[in-house]
Parts: structure tokens; sequence; C-alpha cells
């Protein structure tokens, strides 16, 4: 398969202009929501419906299902919240999508609030994405000085604010439960569901949550079409999706496919291959948190279904790609080590596990494994799946159960040698 | 609504629970114990220590029964029918345990620890862990009362969640995240809450544990005795812990229709008193100095000057319903007469009829549960975290599930934040209750009150408190709002069995059960049980019975579990009685300031040595029974007025505590209400005065006898005596905050540091009752109010050691 397609959410990369309003509504920008502004909230949302765009920030929900929950009669505001705290592991193109075209989200954004009714919406980025805030002020101010967003939106009488809000620097806070405690000023901890954030979210009011990337989507499905967005993608997956491929590849960077590209074209045709043309040993399809996949699973393409069906996710189409190389046990090492110092403490399996899953490893890695550490790694796999209060633990899980099931002898060479067999130098050591 | 019934099957045993059911409470129907954590039953789901996993046909993830409501034709698998579920709660203990000292034999907690119990019935039997554990410096005091071992800790967040939602004083929270989560306080502060206790009881292992405990016992060394806490109105239910005679802990016990499962900290930590040193178990006389003696030489002493004399009765609020009883009776029919009072100076007019005549009929009384369903709660001179503290949590609740509360007081409550107030100068609540009264509708306060009072019909309640009963009008004023909207009405009384004492006609003008002395059919309904009541009119009230014994015209006054020195508003009047009254007759467990002026001494039993009744605010009767004998040959209160009854050749009709029981019985029977009025003459405008009026009620932790060597306690939340006043009457005089100032009075003067603060109304001074540093009633002259003067001083501390605490204890005056 050749990637021939005509680019839509990365078309304008090439122009720094968009960057600035009056560059993005010479490309047309801010047609979507005068359209919008044109029709009643539930063909916004039917619209979107029958595009079949689903949700990319990891789950892949029907976005315009979502929107259709909101009830619309419980006599409080209604709220839309872009979950902008991007922060798995090896996962960076909402990143780049603002700084390249930030009008573009919040073109989408006017368009969700319209659709649910939502005055006010917020934008919550990730603490470290101090530029991209200040690229989203910039553009919010000329949003407003011209009219798209505001009290009057462009001349309709519709108000939509939009208030930005960055968070302190928790990976929890992407989960959205947790990403509304921090909004409101509470500990970015999850809540329990139900009640569910459509009905009581933010500010117990009914609220909907979307990805950057999803919203980006929304302007051209408005001017263009729900049966145009399908022309891409899969029937169930329709559209594109921004990957980013990292790791040992010879061009990491953010590119976007339709959904459904296989494996093999992003890393041959779009990342140049393996670094020094070396062996692909593993791949994550979609951030650390989902599962691992190896060489087998190359051809394997890249939507939710056949990589649900291959043992993984979708995720946010983070691609991290491991050669030979690479140690396993220490790639796993490192991402579950990331969980643990990431897990909010609220919930037992994750906060206790994760952490006795890094001294596991740890000591795996620094060769002070035991054979008795293999039966517990597996059982630290079985008793965080599906565990805990959120899904975190069930990334952490993820790693560790795919790890042992790709490359079980690496795991036990470890032990069996008393360090890590990639390092030649300690091997020698050990052997002699 | 809860209510409509939800079937479904757990380990194959059908149950039938109200729909919104967590599948937990719904095993616990049927017996069945899912092993929990972080789950409580009066706390929010939080699911955050998963341990109480089930399986839930049809769904694909184990559930976490503490979060997950029933629902019809459920089928649910515990730990005992499902394999899954039970190899996830072993590994579930293995978590835990991971980081936990296992440190039990020298744990507060050990032997009563729900971690350690449920590791024993559910765990995994030995660990598979050997890498370090986690660290943290420990014990860490949170306060004087509660410390922190973070070692200890499982997260499981029942201290904070009880913070944020029971008591609303959130001081503690968890810090930072991941394995280095912990249970912290801000910088700086300490956990000066009431209601701190609590958390330490909830704990599920011995991360927080009580400094006044920490190491005194074993569990297994206890003797517990269930009982009624005696500090004040609220009736909570505890436990008392015996070790080898000696009270060493006492805690909250559950009872959904009283204190839930909480109570506050004076009523947990406060309880030495019963082992104070000062403890007399044996009777005395004054011969020479003050003799032991036996009840058989000093009751016959005792009976010839009774005979002969003129005697009045002044007993605190603490004693039991019997003990009441029995003096009301001893009173009317051996003694003759209606001198007697259990009230310090506060009247409650019409209202204070109303609650005894309610002692006899529950269902005319206000209750917790009244309170907790209530739609609108007007308080007015009520203080309710700083008198009864278990009201307040329940008032609080209300506020939780959306009730509408409204405060009428002369100073900020602690419900300040889920109520609205109305600060309102002593003395001025007549006026503000007139306007409720009269429904104004001009968008103030008033008329919001008005409003949502009667919006809410019978459900709606006014609580009166002591503070009311200063005013002639205002507590039957309050009484009217009430009578005229259909609320539901209380006067709420402070202290534990004040209540009770009122239901027995410890009281110089009503009998028992409400009963007024001066309307002759409800006299013959007392003496049809009594026999005739030879007193031929009302008698004479507490501060009436001190001017009479100062003026020589009481020969022989009984102070029973009182100290008028300290608790009478007017402590030089008290003091000139006690100096004057020929024949001093102290009924209590030990003499402490009465020492000098007392004629005779008789050793009462301290309440967790007596067997009886105490009458919450409610007016609910609760049984307690003595947790240990009683020392020496201290006795119960009743006993010893019946040993006087026939010392004067006479009988009270009863030996037993059941014939007792059987007699009150005929007489604490449901009967018609006096007549409540329901028109009011208008209270008229306030007449604003340039003066200031001085206002005092006792805060929760102080000085007082019942709270003798609770030192933790009071380190925890004592707070030395201050003054409090409007910013714009300070500024009116030129004071700052901080600054040292001179309260005169027309009873005496006194130096407090002054804080400025908005928090008490304008044109108003508040002074605490009885902290250290100052007892204010040698400020007062009867009542609880005065008008004030206050200056600036160059020197608070000069000024502090004239206070005339150490005055009162120099004995009588030459």
């Amino acid at each position: 398969m050749s990637l021939r397609f005509e680019p839509r959410l990365t078309r304008d990369w090439g122009d720094p202009s968009v960057i600035g309003l009056e560059g993005y509504v010479a490309k047309g920008g801010y047609q979507g929501l005068s359209k919008a502004l044109a029709m009643t909230d539930a063909d916004i949302v039917e619209v979107v419906k029958s595009s079949g765009l689903r949700g990319r920030g990891g789950a892949g929900f029907p976005a315009g299902m979502k929107w259709g929950f909101v009830p619309r009669d419980t006599g409080k505001p209604t709220y839309v919240v872009v979950n902008f705290d991007e922060s798995e592991p090896g996962t960076c193109n909402n990143r780049e999508l603002v700084e390249r075209d930030p009008h573009r989200l919040l073109e989408g954004m006017a368009i969700a609030a319209l659709a649910i009714g939502c005055e006010t919406a917020y934008l919550y980025v990730r603490g470290e994405y101090l530029w991209q805030s200040i690229v989203l002020e910039r553009a919010i101010a000329e949003a407003y000085a011209t009219g798209h967003l505001g009290p009057d939106v462009q001349g309709s009488g519709k108000r939509v604010d939009a208030v930005l809000h960055r968070g302190a620097g928790a990976y929890i806070c992407g989960e959205e439960t947790a990403l509304l405690n921090s909004l409101e000023g509470l500990r970015g901890q999850p809540r329990l569901r139900p009640p569910f954030p459509a009905v009581e979210g933010l500010f117990a009011s009914p609220t909907v949550i979307n990805n950057v990337e999803t919203l980006m989507n929304v302007p051209d499905i408005l001017v263009r079409g729900a049966e145009w967005f399908r022309e891409l993608g899969t029937e169930k997956s329709p559209g594109t999706k921004m990957v980013t491929v990292s790791g040992k590849v010879e061009r990491p960077g953010n590119f976007e496919v339709p959904l459904g590209t296989p494996f093999r074209s992003v890393l041959e045709e779009l990342a140049g291959g393996v670094l020094d043309g070396r062996t692909l040993k593993a791949w994550t399809p979609g951030g650390s948190s989902t599962p691992m996949l190896t060489a087998e699973h190359v051809d394997v393409g890249l939507d939710y279904e056949s990589l649900a069906e291959a043992g993984s996710m979708l995720g946010t189409a983070a691609i991290m790609v491991m050669d030979d190389t690479d140690c396993v046990v220490d790639c796993a090492t490192r991402m579950v080590r990331f969980y643990a110092h990431e897990s909010c403490g609220k919930c037992t399996p994750c906060r206790e596990g994760s952490w006795w899953a890094t001294r596991v490893l740890e000591r795996l890695e620094e060769g002070q494994g035991l054979a008795a550490d293999l039966p517990i790694m597996h059982d630290l796999g079985t008793n965080l799946l599906f565990r805990a209060f959120c899904a975190l633990a069930d990334g952490t899980a993820s790693v560790i159960n795919s790890s042992l099931q790709h490359f079980p002898d690496e795991y036990e060479a470890h032990v069996r040698l008393g360090g890590c067999p990639l390092k030649v130098e300690h091997l020698e050591e050990v052997l002699a | 609504m809860p209510g409509e019934p939800v079937t479904l099957t757990i380990d194959d045993k059908e149950v039938t629970v109200p729909k919104g059911t967590l599948i937990i409470r719904a095993a616990e129907q049927v017996g069945i114990e899912v092993p929990r954590f972080c789950d409580h039953p009066y706390l929010a789901p939080a699911g955050a220590c998963r341990q109480c996993y089930v399986q839930v046909e049809g769904q694909a993830k184990l559930q976490t029964s503490c979060t997950v409501p029933v629902a019809p034709g459920m089928v649910v698998r515990t730990q005992n029918t499902s394999e899954a579920a039970r190899q996830a709660q072993v590994a579930n203990l293995e978590f835990l345990l991971l980081n936990h000292p296992l440190d039990c034999p020298i744990c507060d907690r050990g032997g009563e620890c729900p971690l350690q119990d449920q590791a024993l019935a559910f765990g995994p039997g030995e660990s598979r862990f050997i890498d370090a554990k986690r660290v943290f410096p420990k014990p860490v005091p949170l306060s004087p009362l509660v410390g922190l071992d973070r070692e200890r800790c499982i997260l499981c967040a029942r201290c904070t969640r009880f913070c944020d939602e029971i008591s609303g004083d959130r001081f503690l929270e968890l810090f930072a995240r991941s394995a280095g989560e912990r249970v912290s306080i801000a910088a700086g502060e300490d956990f000066r809450s009431p209601f701190s206790g609590n958390t330490i009881q909830i704990c599920p292992v011995g991360a927080l544990t009580a400094t006044p405990y920490r190491f005194v016992a074993r569990p297994f060394d206890l003797t517990s005795g269930d009982s009624v806490c005696q500090h004040c109105s609220a009736g909570c239910n505890v436990r008392v812990d015996v070790r080898r005679g000696e009270v060493v802990r006492v805690l909250a016990r559950e009872n959904p229709d009283v204190n839930d499962a909480w109570i506050c900290d004076k009523g947990r930590f406060a309880y030495r008193h019963a082992d104070a040193p000062g403890r007399i178990t044996t009777p005395l006389i004054r011969d020479r100095g003050l003799e032991p003696a036996s009840f058989g030489e000093v009751l016959p002493w005792l009976a010839e000057r009774c005979r002969t004399g003129r005697v009045a009765f002044l007993t605190g609020g603490r004693l039991m319903d019997e003990d009441y009883y029995a003096l009301s009776k001893l009173a009317r029919t051996v003694i003759r007469t209606n001198d007697l009072d259990h009230r310090r100076a506060f009247h409650g007019g019409l209202a204070e009829v109303v609650a005894a005549a309610a002692v006899t009929d529950r269902e005319r009384s206000v209750t917790y549960a009244d309170i907790e369903h209530a739609p609108v709660i007007l308080l007015a001179g009520l203080d309710a975290e700083q008198e009864v503290p278990i009201l307040h949590l329940r008032i609080r609740k209300a506020a939780a599930h959306g009730a509408k509360v409204f405060v009428v007081h002369p100073r900020r409550t602690r419900l300040y934040d889920v109520a609205e107030h109305l600060p309102t100068r002593p003395g001025h609540e007549v006026f503000v209750l007139d306007r409720i009264r009269e429904g104004v509708d001009d968008g103030s306060f008033e008329a919001r009150a008005a409003a949502a009072l009667r919006s809410a019909g019978a459900q709606g309640i006014v609580l009166a408190g002591e503070r009311l009963a200063e005013h002639p009008l205002a507590a039957d004023l309050a009484l009217a709002i009430a009578s005229k909207i259909g609320s539901r009405f209380c006067y709420v009384t402070r202290r534990a069995n004040d209540r009770g004492a009122l239901g027995a006609g410890v009281h110089p003008s009503l009998l028992p059960g409400g009963r007024r002395f001066g309307v002759a059919g409800e006299r013959a309904e007392v003496e049809a049980v009594w026999g005739p009541i030879m007193a031929s009119e009302d008698g004479r009230d507490a501060q009436q019975i001190l001017q009479a014994c100062a003026d020589r015209s009481v020969d022989v006054l009984f102070v029973i579990g009182a100290d008028p020195l300290r608790d009478h508003p007017d402590a030089v009047l008290a003091r000139r009685a006690l100096a004057n009254v020929a024949t001093l007759v102290v009924q209590s467990v030990e003499l402490g300031g009465l020492e000098p002026f007392a004629s005779v001494f008789l050793p009462a039993a301290p309440a967790v040595e007596k067997d009886g009744h105490l009458t919450d605010w409610e007016g609910r009767w609760q049984r307690i029974r003595p947790v240990r004998d009683a020392l020496g040959i201290s006795r119960p209160d009743w006993e010893i007025f019946a040993g006087l009854a026939a010392a004067m050749g006479s009988d009270l009709g009863f030996e037993t505590l059941e014939e007792l029981h059987e007699e009150m019985a005929s007489l604490f029977v449901p009967r018609v209400m006096p007549e409540r009025p329901n028109v009011w003459a208008g209270a008229g405008a306030p007449q604003w005065l340039d003066d200031l009026t001085l206002f005092t009620y006792p805060l929760l932790v102080d000085e007082g006898t019942l709270s003798d060597r609770a030192d933790e306690l009071k380190a925890a939340l004592e707070e030395p005596a201050f003054a409090e006043m409007h910013p714009v009457d300070a500024e009116k005089r030129g004071l700052v905050d901080g600054v040292g100032v001179r309260l005169t009075t027309a009873a005496g003067d006194a130096t407090v540091p002054l804080r400025v603060t908005d928090h008490v109304a304008a044109g108003s001074v508040f002074v605490p009752f009885n902290q250290p540093g100052l007892a204010a009633n040698t400020l007062l002259s009867g009542r609880s109010t005065a008008s004030v003067t206050v200056e600036a001083v160059a020197d608070v501390e000069s000024a502090a050691s004239a206070v005339p605490d150490a005055a009162l204890a120099t004995g009588p005056p030459a």
C-alpha cells in the first residue's frame, strides 16, 4: 500500500501564516463555525454522528454520540472541556497540531459548544506545555477580537467563552474525571462513575470532554460533510489519524495517515525504516500503555478494530520502535517506573502494585533477580489488570503482560545470567 | 427516594433491599461479610482500597461491592463462591501489606485492627515482598491529641473524607502521589477540630492514634461498658473502656437515631474526671475540719437541720433522671419547698414548659431524624458546635442534603459555611424573631427565613438555644414562630440532663412532666401519685435562692453536682450566699472550690458507676449501665435522697430503681400540652444603645470540672480567655486587634487580649464563660449579659494576674 491521500489535519502545516487568524481565515477557517451557527444543535450532533468520528484520545468513543448524551433540561449550564493534557509517553501530536494550527482547535471547540448549548468552554493544557499555552492564548485573543469567540459569536447573538487552564504536571489528569477535579481546583484523582461527566461533570453539570485531535476534525466535517469524512479510513474507523513515531527509526516525527494504514507503511514509508537498518524487535502501537507488539505484527492496520484483534489498542497512536539491541526488560522497567511515578495514589493496586513491579524489574535489570521474581511478575500483571479505580494501572499491566507474553526468554535470561544479556560487556563478566 | 425494593442473589442467597443499596450493604443483610477498608457506612463510597471485590454475573471485570448499587435480578458472588473474587482479595491484601510495617505487637490498634483481622481471615498468610519498605518519620503529632504514623497508613482516605464530608473541618488531606502519597496537614497547622478523634476511631489500621491512649492498654486488658456521654445534651452513645478500674478510653458507639457513629473530642477525651485525685468516696462532716463520717452519722444530723430550717436545693445539669425525680419529690413532699432549681439564670418561659412537657411524649419532640430530613432549620441563640456538637454535625448533614439553615446568634458559629447567619446584638433577637414571625417581605434575612419556613410547613424546624432564655420574650417568640407557621420546635438546653431535670420538675414552678405547680388541675395529677404537696406558692429560682442565702433567709442549702462559684452568672453573690448560709450541703464526687464553705459532704457516684437514664436535647431517654462498681461508700444521688427522707422519718415510696421507675412511669405519660401562643404583640423596634453589651457562654473545651485532667484535650482545643469586638466598635474606641483591654461591668473588671473581628455583632463584646485567665461570671450580675465598658491597658500580663479566679479559692470573706 502506498500512502497517497489528501492530508486533512496537516494540510496547512507548510504554511506558517495559519497560526494567525488572518492566515487561517484566508484558508477557509471558521467557515465550519459559520455553518454550525446556521444549524440547530441537534443537526450539528447528527452530522458528527454520521461522520463516524471517534475520540482520538485513546478510547475511541464516537464523538457525536458523546455529544448526544448531554441532557439539556437540567437547569444547569453545560460545558465543553478540551483535553489537551497530552502526557502518554511517546505522544506529541496534539502539541504539533496546536503549534501549527491553533485556530482549528478553537473552531472545533466552538462548534462542540454550540452543539450542546455550552457558553463556556475550558481548555485544559498539560502543565509542561507552556509554549503551546502561549500560542493558544494568542489565538483565543485573536478569536475574541474578531468575534469568533465571546458574547456574540460571528454576530449570532450566541455566547461561547474560552478559558485556558494549565495543569500542574500529572499524567493522571489526562483521565477525564481527574482532569475535571484538577480543573475545579481539587486533587487530581479520578472520580467515581456514575455519575458520568455527560450528566454530572464539571461543577456537577453536564460536560463533554474531547481530545484536541477529535475537535480539530470537526470544522471540516461541517464544511465538507460526513460522507467526505468517511472517504478515508475504514468503515468503523473513518478519517485520518495523527501518529507519533519515536524510538529506533530513521525519521521520527508526527505523521497523518488514514486509519487502517498498516504499521509497515508508517515504519518504512514515513519513518524511513528501523534505525541503521537493524531489525524490528518490538513496538507499541498507542503509547507505552498499550500492549507491545512484535515484528510478527508489522502488517497490522492502525485502526481500533485491527489492533484490538492483534491484542493491543490504538491508544494515542504513539508508536515507539525497539530494535534487536534493545532489552525488553529494560524498556518495561522504564515504562513501569513511569506509571509507578504517575500513579495518583488513590487506589491500592496501582499505587502499591506498580511500585512493587518497579522494585522487581529494577532488580532483574541490575542482575539481582531471583527465580521467584518471574511468578511475581506474572501475578502482578494479573492483579493490576482491570482491578484499579481507573485505567492507569491497566497501562502498567499491559507493559508487564505483553513483555512477558512476547519475550519470556529474555526475562528468564536476566535471572539465569544474573544481568541483562544485551549488555555484552556485562555478559562477559557474568560468564567469566 | 429509597424504598423501592430490589431483589438479587448474593452467594445464591436471595435478598431484598431498597433501591440504591450498595452490594456490600446488601451482603451484610444476609450475613455475608465482604472485607473492606475504605468503605464506611457514614461516608460516601470511595472505591479506593479495592478490597471488596465481588463477581457480578454479566460483568467482565470484578466489581468493588462498596461502589456498585444493587440491581434487580443481579447475581453476586463474593469470595465465598467465586474463586476470582477470592484471588483478587488475597492479592489486594498482599499489596496493602507490602509497605505496612507489621509492628502489631507495639501498635495501639493491635488486637482490634481491621487490617490485622482481615489479613488473618482473607489474606495470603505470608509475604513474598523482599525489598526495602517505605519509611517515614513517626509518629507525627497532628495535634496534642492525634498522632499520625504514615508507615501504617493504607491510604483508605477515611480520615480525609470524614474531615471533608462530616465535620467540614478540612484539616487532613492526601499529599503527593504514587507510593509517596500520604495523609498530612498544612505546614504549621494543628488538627484543631473538635471532632478530630473520630478519625482515630474510623482508621482501619493504627495510623492515627490517640495521644492519651498511646501505649496505655491492649484491647484484651479492657473491660468495656456501654454508656451515654455526660458532657452535653447530645446523648451520644459511647463505650467506656476501663483498665484495672480506671477509665482509659471512650469510643463512639454507633446509633443512627442519635449520634450516627461520631462523638466530639470532649466526649472522647475528657474522661479522667471520675478518677480525679480530688474524688471523695465517704461523707464528710465539719467538726474542727471536714472529717470523714458514715451516712449513718451524717443523715440524721442533716435531717434535724432540714426539719427545723428553711431549705433550698441547687443542682447541676448532669444527674440522672432518677436522681432528679427523687429530688423533686423529696423537696415537695418531705422538705415541703418549691425552692429548687437546676438552671443557672436562664428562663425559657413557655418554651421551657413545652420542653418539660415534651419529655413525656416523644412524638412531640424534635429528633435527630427530623433534623436530618428537615428542608429548613432556624437556629436562634444556639451555637450548636460549641454547645451540642453532634447536633451541629446532624445539621451539617441536613445541609449537605440541601437543607436551608438560618442562624440568629450574636457570634458567628461554625455553621457559617452551610448556613445564612444574622449576627444579632444580644437582646435584639426579639426584634429579628418578631419580624420572622410577622413574615416580613422585604428581601431581608428575616424574610428569607420566614419564607423558607413557610414553604417547609411541618417539616421546618425552629431550635431555640439558651442564649434566647436571656430575654424574657425571646424563647417564647421563637415558639410563637413555630406555632404560627406550623414548624416543629425545640428548646435546646446545653447540659447532659438539663432536659431530664426540667422534665422531673427540678424547677421552682414546674412539677414532673411539665405540670405547672400554679395550675390546680396539673398539680392534682402529681398529687394523685405523690400525695399532697404542702408548698403554697411557686418557689425561688437559682438567683433568688442565692440571694436568700446571702440574706440568711435560707438555712440549709444543698448544692448537688454543681458549683455556683463557677457556674452562676454572679460570682460575688454566689460567694456571699455560700459564706452566709448556715448549713451548706455539698453532694458531688469532689469538693473543689466549695471546700471552705461546706458543712457536710455527701459522696455521690459519678455516671460511670451509676444505673439510670439521661434525657438528651430531643427528650429521648437513654439508659446508662454502670461500667464499674461505686468507689468507697459513694452512692447514686437518688439513694442519698431516699436515705435523707428516711432519716426525716418519711419515705419517698421507692427503695429500688424498679420501684422508682414504676412510679415515674405513672407520671410520664403523654398529656395535653400547654397551649402554644399564636398571637404576639409586636416586639417593637430595637433601641440602639451607645454602650456595649457583654455576652458570654461556655465554649466546648473549658475549665469545667468534667474536663479536669484532660490535658491533651485542653492543649489541643482550649484557648486562654479573650474578648471579641466588632471592627466598627473597636475603631470608635481606637482599639486594635491584639491589644490588652480592661472590661468593666457593674460586677467587676477583667483584663484580656482583644480580638477585633466581624464574627461578633456590632454593639457586643464576647468573652468565653470559663477559659483559663477569666471566670466570666465575675463580670455578671445574675444574667449572662451585662453593659460593659472597654479600654486599652498597657500590659495584659500584669493585669491578668488580677483575675478573680484565685480570689474565689480564698474562702469566705472576713
